[in-house]
Parts: C-alpha cells; sequence; structure tokens
C-alpha cells in the first residue's frame, strides 16, 4: 500500500466519483504551509518526552511514549533532506496513522506549528507539478489553491512510507558500523 | 452452537486424532503391533469419520471409511499390518489431514488431490477382501420404499454378529417436525441395515387412526462398525420422549472387556463403561437418575444397568474388576479448560500496564519519603510480580508440541536418504512461550533436515568409522538461567572446518589470511548463500535455509551456535528467552539517557576506577575482560563525570563489559516492540515504558558486542583484539 504510485492516490484526491469538499490540516515547516488531509491525523501533542535511539538517521529523532504505546517521531523537515527542526514554543507532534502491510501504524511528525483545518472544495485542488517545488515530487499529493498562493498537499503515505525508511535507518546503522572508530 | 464453531472445533479434533493416529503408528514401527495402539489408530479414524459425516463432509467419510475397513480387518487379526501398510496408513493420514485443510478452507466439496487419492484407495483396496462393502444406501432406498418387514440380503454373512435396535418412537415424532424414516437413512449412513421388522401392535383401527400421529415400531438388525454412542447419536432428537435401545452385537462385548482392560486410569464405574463405548452418557445418565428415584433399597449401578440389559453382564464385572485394580492409583490427570488466546493476551497486556503503573507508583512513593507509603507499594510490587509471573505461565507450552511432528519428519526422510536413523527426544516437557512455540517449528525442521542430510553418514560410511550402523538424532530441550534451550545433535560426520573455510573464502565471505577461531568457522554456515553440500539434494543444501534458521532465531530475541568434533558428530543449540512479554531488567544510565540490560545477562558490576582501561580490555580477576563504552558506540557527546561502572555480561559461554556511567538497578520491563521502522538496528531489540513515562531502550547485548567486534574487525582486519575472543578458562 505504502508503494501506491503517487499517481493513483492523486486520482482519488481530485476523485471524480467524490464530489465534496475535503479536509486538511494546515502546518508551517520551515516557514512554508502544507496540508495533510484531516482524516489520516490521530492527534496533535505539544513536542516532549522524546527518547533518542543512537544510530539513527536524522530524520528519525525517537520515540515517545502514547498512553503506553511506543511511537516513533518523524522530523520532516529533515525527511525533505532539510535541516533537522530546532524545537521551538511552539513545535508540535502530530500523531498520524499510516497503513503498512494492512496494519495502522502510529507515528509522529514534528512541526514548527499547526495552523488551522481547511475546507477545501475538489476544483481547489490542482495536479502536482512535475517540477519546481523544493520537495520530492513523489512526497506531493496535490496542489491547493488559496487565492493568490499554493499550500502541498503531502502524500502521507510515500513520505512516511516505513520500508523506505526501514531501508535508510538500515544503511545508516551499517554505515556507521563500518566508519566508526574502535 | 454456531456452525462455524462447530466447524472449527471439527477441525480441531481430527488434527489432534490424526496426530495420535501417527504416533500409534509410529508406535507400532518401532515397538511391534499391539492391540492397543490398533485399537488407537481404529479408534483415531473412525471418530473422524463420525464427526465429518455429522456435517456430511462426504469426501472425508468415504475415503475414512475405507481406512477403516483395512483397519478393522487388521483389528480382527484378518490382515497382518507390515511395513508397507504402515506408509500406506501414513500416507492416507496425510490425505485425510489435507481433507480436513480443505474443511477448514471451506473448500470440502473439492477433493484436495483426486489422483492422490485413486492411487491410496487402490493401494487401500489390495488389503481388503473382493467383495468388501455391500452397497448400504442402496439397501435402504430400497427398505425405505416398501413398507412393512422385509429381509435384506446380507452379502458378507456375517449376520449373526449384529447391533440390534430396538425403537419405539413416540406418537407425537411427527408432529414434531421428525420422520422416524429419516432417522433409519442416517443410521444407513454408518452401515447396514441387514433386518428391519416394523412392529404394527399399536397401530389402531382405521376410524381412530390420526394420521399425524405414528404408531410403529421397529426392531432392527444392524451390522455397523460404528460404536454405541455413535448409533445413539443417531436418535438425539427424539431420544427424549421414544424408547431407544440399543443391544451390543456378541462380538463387541469381548472388545469392551479388552478396552475396559486397557484403559489407564479407570474412574467410577459408569465412566468406564461409558469410556470403554458399553454404555452412552446418556443412557447412564438415566440409569442414575433412576438409581437416585429409588428411595429405598438402592441397587448398585451395575446390577442396575444388566437388569435393564443396559449392558451385558460380562462387561459389568470386566469393568468392577478393572476399578478395583486402580482405586489406590489416584489419577493426576491435568484438567484443562480452552481460552481463547486473545482473552490471554489481553490479560497479558493489562498485567504489563499494570507493571508500568506499579513502577510509577514506586518512584512517588521514593519521591515522598513517607516510610508507610513505601512499604504499601513494596508490598503492592511484590504482588504485581507474582501476578505478573504467574500470567506469562499461562502462556508457556511444552516444546513438545514442536518436537511431536519430528518422529514421522525423521522417519520419512532416513527412508528417502536409505540411511538409518533413530530419533531420541528428551526434554518434550520444557515449557516455553506459545508464541515462540509457532515460530520455531520451521528452523528446527531445517536443522534437522540439515543434520540428516549432511550430518549423519550412510550406513555403509558408519560401519566403515566403527560406529553403530543406526544414525542417532537427539532433539533435546531445558531450562538455563532465564532461558530455554533447544538442542538438536547427531553423531555423524560432524562439521569439516577445513570445507567450510575452503567455502566461506572462495564465496568472499573471509579473507585467505583470517584468524578465526573454531567457532567463528562454524557460524560461518548461518551466512547467506552458505552451502557445504558437494551434492545439492532436493531436501537441504541450497544455501538458503541456516542464514534463514539463524534470523528466525533473532527475531525470538534468541541465538544460535553450533558445536561439533569432526567424526563425532553436530550439535545447534538454539537459545532463546522464556518469554517476549515482560522481562527483569537492569536499568543504567549514559549521559541522561536510560538503557535497559536484561538482567539475566548481568554476572555482577564492578567500579571501573583503579583498573587499568586501557585498550578496551580489563584485568578482572585475572582474567581479560574485552568491554564496549556505550557512549563511544552510540556516539553521545562526552560529559564530565567523576567515575563509570562496568557490567559484566555472560550470554552462552562470552562474557563482555559494558561501560556505563550510572547503575540504577533492576525493574520489571513490559517490552514494547519498535516495530519493522527500526529492524534496522541490531544492538536494540525493544524498549520499555519507565515509571516516569518516559521511553527507555532495551539493549540487545549479543548483537551489541558481536557489532563492536565486527567493527573492530574491518577496522583491523584481524581478530586479535575481537571482543568475540573466547574466554578460554570459562569454556574448557
Amino acid at each position: 500500500m505504502s508503494n501506491l504510485p503517487a499517481t493513483a492516490a492523486s486520482s482519488r484526491l481530485q476523485g471524480a466519483e467524490q464530489p465534496g469538499t475535503q479536509q486538511f490540516l494546515t502546518f508551517t515547516l520551515s516557514s512554508e504551509l502544507f496540508a495533510i488531509p484531516i482524516e489520516h491525523i490521530r492527534e496533535i501533542i505539544e513536542f516532549g518526552g522524546l527518547t533518542e535511539i543512537p544510530m539513527l538517521p536524522p530524520f528519525l529523532r525517537g520515540v515517545i511514549n502514547l498512553r503506553g504505546a511506543v511511537v516513533p517521531v518523524v522530523d520532516l523537515a529533515a525527511r525533505f533532506g532539510r535541516n533537522v527542526t530546532e524545537i521551538g514554543r511552539r513545535t508540535c507532534i502530530v500523531i498520524l496513522e499510516v497503513e503498512q502491510e494492512n496494519q495502522m501504524l502510529a507515528l509522529g511528525i514534528i512541526v514548527d506549528a499547526v495552523n488551522e483545518v481547511l475546507s477545501v472544495e475538489p476544483g481547489q485542488i490542482e495536479p502536482r507539478p512535475s517540477f519546481g517545488a523544493k520537495i520530492r515530487a513523489d512526497f506531493i499529493d496535490g496542489m491547493i489553491s488559496l487565492g493568490e498562493r499554493f499550500v502541498i498537499a503531502l502524500d502521507i503515505q510515500q513520505v512516511l512510507s516505513v520500508d523506505e525508511m526501514a531501508t535508510l535507518i538500515g544503511m545508516n546503522t551499517n554505515e556507521e558500523l563500518a566508519a566508526a572508530p574502535a | 452452537m454456531d456452525m462455524d464453531m462447530a466447524r472449527d472445533a471439527l477441525v480441531q479434533e481430527a488434527r489432534e486424532l490424526l496426530v495420535a493416529m501417527e504416533n500409534a503408528l509410529l508406535e507400532i514401527e518401532t515397538d511391534g503391533a499391539s492391540s492397543e495402539a490398533i485399537n488407537a489408530i481404529f479408534r483415531a479414524a473412525h471418530t473422524i469419520k463420525g464427526s465429518a459425516g455429522l456435517f456430511a463432509f462426504d469426501l472425508i467419510v468415504s475415503f475414512t471409511h475405507i481406512v477403516e475397513s483395512v483397519l478393522d480387518r487388521v483389528r480382527n487379526g484378518k490382515v497382518q499390518i507390515d511395513d508397507a501398510m504402515l506408509s500406506l496408513l501414513l500416507n492416507c493420514g496425510d490425505y485425510i489431514g489435507a481433507l480436513v485443510d480443505a474443511i477448514q478452507n471451506r473448500t470440502e466439496n473439492e477433493e484436495p488431490d483426486a489422483a492422490r487419492r485413486v492411487v491410496l484407495e487402490k493401494q487401500l483396496g489390495a488389503y481388503l477382501e473382493p467383495p468388501a462393502e455391500a452397497p448400504a444406501a442402496a439397501a435402504l432406498t430400497a427398505t425405505a420404499k416398501e413398507e412393512g418387514p422385509q429381509q435384506i440380503e446380507g452379502s458378507g454373512g456375517v449376520s449373526s454378529d449384529n447391533w440390534h435396535l430396538s425403537l419405539r418412537f413416540s406418537p407425537d415424532v411427527l408432529r414434531n417436525g421428525l420422520d422416524p424414516l429419516s432417522f433409519l437413512h442416517y443410521l444407513s449412513s454408518m452401515g447396514r441395515i441387514v433386518y428391519l421388522h416394523t412392529l404394527t401392535d399399536n397401530l389402531p383401527p382405521l376410524s381412530q387412526l390420526d394420521a399425524e400421529a405414528s404408531y410403529l415400531g421397529f426392531e432392527i438388525d444392524f451390522d455397523s462398525d460404528a460404536d454405541r454412542a455413535k448409533i445413539e447419536s443417531v436418535f438425539d432428537f427424539v431420544r427424549e420422549d421414544s424408547q431407544i435401545r440399543i443391544l451390543p452385537p456378541h462380538s463387541k462385548i469381548d472388545e469392551y472387556i479388552s478396552l475396559i482392560a486397557l484403559m489407564p486410569d479407570p474412574g467410577r464405574l459408569g465412566d468406564i463403561l461409558v469410556r470403554g463405548g458399553a454404555l452412552t452418557e446418556v443412557e447412564l445418565e438415566q440409569a442414575l437418575q433412576q438409581q437416585q428415584g429409588q428411595e429405598i433399597g438402592q441397587k448398585p449401578l451395575g446390577a442396575m444397568l444388566i437388569e435393564q440389559q443396559l449392558v451385558p453382564e460380562p462387561v459389568v464385572s470386566a469393568a468392577l474388576s478393572r476399578q478395583k485394580q486402580n482405586e489406590e492409583k489416584k489419577s493426576h490427570e491435568q484438567k484443562f479448560i480452552k481460552v481463547e488466546v486473545s482473552k490471554l493476551d489481553q490479560l497479558i497486556d493489562l498485567v504489563g500496564e499494570l507493571v508500568i503503573a506499579g513502577a510509577g507508583a514506586n518512584l512517588i512513593a521514593n519521591r515522598k519519603k513517607d516510610a508507610q507509603f513505601e512499604e504499601a507499594t513494596q508490598a503492592i510490587s511484590v504482588l504485581v510480580e507474582h501476578i505478573r509471573d504467574a500470567a506469562l505461565t499461562l502462556r508457556m507450552v511444552p516444546i513438545g508440541e514442536v518436537f511431536q511432528r519430528f518422529p514421522r519428519v525423521v522417519r520419512d526422510i532416513s527412508r528417502e536418504l536409505g540411511k538409518e536413523i533413530e530419533l531420541i527426544v528428551t526434554g518434550a516437557e520444557t515449557e516455553l512461550d506459545k508464541s515462540m512455540v509457532e515460530k520455531l517449528a520451521d528452523p528446527l525442521m531445517h536443522i534437522v533436515r540439515n543434520s540428516m542430510d549432511h550430518g549423519i553418514e550412510g550406513t555403509e560410511d558408519r560401519v566403515l568409522a566403527g560406529k553403530s550402523a543406526t544414525g542417532m538424532l537427539r532433539l533435546n530441550a531445558y531450562h538455563e538461567s532465564g532461558s530455554i534451550v533447544i538442542e538438536v545433535s547427531d553423531d555423524g560426520r560432524g562439521l569439516n572446518r577445513e570445507k567450510i573455510l575452503a567455502k566461506a573464502i572462495e564465496r568472499g565471505l573471509v579473507t585467505p589470511d583470517h584468524n578465526l577461531s573454531e567457532k567463528d568457522i562454524f557460524r560461518l554456515i548461518f551466512e547467506a548463500g552458505f552451502s557445504t553440500a558437494e551434492q545439492v539434494t532436493n531436501l537441504s543444501g541450497r544455501g538458503v535455509g541456516m542464514d534463514v534458521v539463524k534470523k528466525n532465531i533473532e527475531s525470538l530475541r534468541g541465538e544460535v551456535e553450533i558445536l561439533s568434533q569432526a567424526g563425532q558428530g553436530t550439535t545447534t543449540r538454539i537459545r532463546l528467552p522464556l518469554t517476549l512479554a515482560i522481562i527483569d531488567g537492569f536499568q543504567v544510565m549514559v549521559n541522561d539517557e536510560v538503557f535497559v540490560i536484561p538482567l539475566d545477562l548481568v554476572i555482577e558490576c564492578v567500579d571501573l576506577a583503579g583498573h587499568d582501561a586501557r585498550h578496551n580490555i580489563v584485568k578482572l580477576r585475572g582474567e581479560p575482560l574485552p568491554f564496549v563504552r556505550l557512549r563511544e558506540l552510540f556516539e553521545l557527546p562526552p560529559i564530565q563525570h567523576n567515575r563509570e561502572s562496568l557490567v559484566v555480561v555472560q550470554f552462552g559461554q562470552q562474557r563482555a563489559g559494558l561501560v556505563v556511567d550510572r547503575l540504577l538497578g533492576e525493574f520489571q520491563a513490559v517490552i514494547k516492540p519498535l516495530g519493522s521502522l527500526f529492524s534496522g538496528i541490531k544492538s536494540i531489540s525493544g524498549s520499555t515504558i519507565l515509571g516516569d513515562g518516559r521511553v527507555a531502550l532495551i539493549l540487545d547485548v549479543p548483537h551489541l558486542v558481536q557489532q563492536t567486534a565486527q567493527q573492530q574487525h574491518s577496522l583491523t582486519q584481524s581478530a586479535v583484539a575481537g571482543l568475540l575472543t573466547n574466554n578460554k578458562t570459562t569454556e574448557r
């Protein structure tokens, strides 16, 4: 499921068979605006209580205790290949649910601030540009046009692809293995 | 009961019976035929057929019926059981298993393997007499069509040895929506109605006849292999207000007596008779009720049963004498109740939460410095610990569940390979977590196959080497300091060091100028893509396998090692934690991070100050101990600190030290798996939640040490300073 081509996902998003408004949560990441469909979001919590795990690539910040469940936390900015998010007063962890091998997996993402919930008409969503956005094209589900500006709607299954991230983590530890001093 | 549940119950029962059948067949193979074993096989086949018949799973009924017919001839001494027949019966058991699988998959109306069935049936047919079966169903249709008494030709000429059934249906039976004829139909699916006499005595004159009432009685001679309970079950629906009397055939009487004599632990008289099949549960209950109804001069049950012709006299007296024999031997039979796994898991989850919450309460109590409060939480912690242990034992099952499939596997493979191999199983009662039992089966199977294929030599080679012609394979399990150890040993040729090395160099797994210990060399066979067999057989030798075995074992937080002596044999030793849910942990601190080391591994803690700690080796009581600084391994920033502690850990035969900043003490860790996202991180096996709500990481010590050793290997290209250097004194 996580490897579904993004085009399939976007056609679902713009789907003609599902007219009606969709709701998106918008949030800021290094002063850029992104959106995630609201149905993926379980809750939003204040940043804190993070346990770091050694030998991880920077995009995986660690794990938190979410009422007895251990939930991994992804630094979205680092995942997009930017700098690691600085923790500030408004920093939040958004808990999302992604599907992996037919199981719902809870994952947290660190964002600079949570903004608002948008109701978006199908006509407001444009297909993703083939280039121009500063993040990987397959992370983008579509562009939500808000008057003069665009908000990038993220394809969460791609951004938080467990298989891909696990592979990156494995590579990271192996590199460290080879490079680390004794 | 809902049909799905009934179906599941049928499938489960049939599987258990198939296992019993297989065990009995293997027993005959090793110890020779005994009437007990033959009866066990017969009973298993018979019960499967009967249960399947209730659901009208005709494919299984018709096939099992043929098997049963052959078994019946064995039981009656008409056919001798031989090797070929044993193999055939084992194959038939497998096929019945396939049919049972089909029931589970709801494809019971499709033949899983029609060609195989034809072959098996043909082979079975060879053991049957030419006029094997009278077409019972056809015969009954005839009876049903023509009313009144009718004699049906017996084809086998054994009419004297029949059940006798007296049926007096209640007059209301038709009004209740039940047709006596349909009972007779169903009866004929279990055997042959040899003679049927319809009693018309109760039939009133036509003017008074109520068209909706049943007036007829039936006397039936019935030829069937079914047991009493089975026959009685036909009349389940009408038993209450009808008179149903079932008299056994003469040959059955002897059978009951012999069954009663073989019973391992008889209980009360009624139970003995029911279990021997001479009496059904319902008949017993009725008799007991009658017995209680008589206020004065209660007759003993046995006398009553004889009087009412329910049980023939010789059977009762056999049962009575058997009961006497065993009265002193009180049965220690274990009592079980079946519980859904999900309920158990839920309980264990809750216990896990309780442990965490308890740790939280403890923490607060310690902070408050209130003696009474602390004492109270202490008492609760002790109880919680007991509850935890008790809850975890609920999930424990004997490893025999895995072992029991191996006698058959060994038998089949040894035939296929043309080797004589004897299997010895010990420690089957050793318990481990249920979830592990399921995941152990495949790795063990692989190791066993490997041992048989590569380890144990052919008969000629063995004799040449001065060994006994029969190879020995041993499965053993035992508990050792918080883990369970499972060993697969053979007395074969042992691993060939040179061959393994040559192969590893050829495959580029090691460099020719290696400096590997024997253990390290043996460990190479667990590398992916490694196989030493010169000739690839269809059992093993494809080079997929041992690496998968290792992976499977490691996913259970276990480890596997190989001990081998050239010419003497090989032992593969698997060491697993007892449970996957909760462990006793030892908390340590590095910088501000808390890490948990499984307490079973911790031998002692030493202050590192005052030891010469250069080269990452300390001398501890005269012996060198390699250690690893967690701070360096995890690349944590250095801090100013006054002293460090050394935690000495031991796993298997290896010892190592872990250097940490502070020791925090013991604690019960509820293991929270980190999930597939972190599967690449080998040095951490999971996480746990501390009393204050923080997440702490559980160290995977064997991996961590191994990883450090590999780093050093890759750096120095030599194994001189390897942390895996065996501690010679502990090993030898």
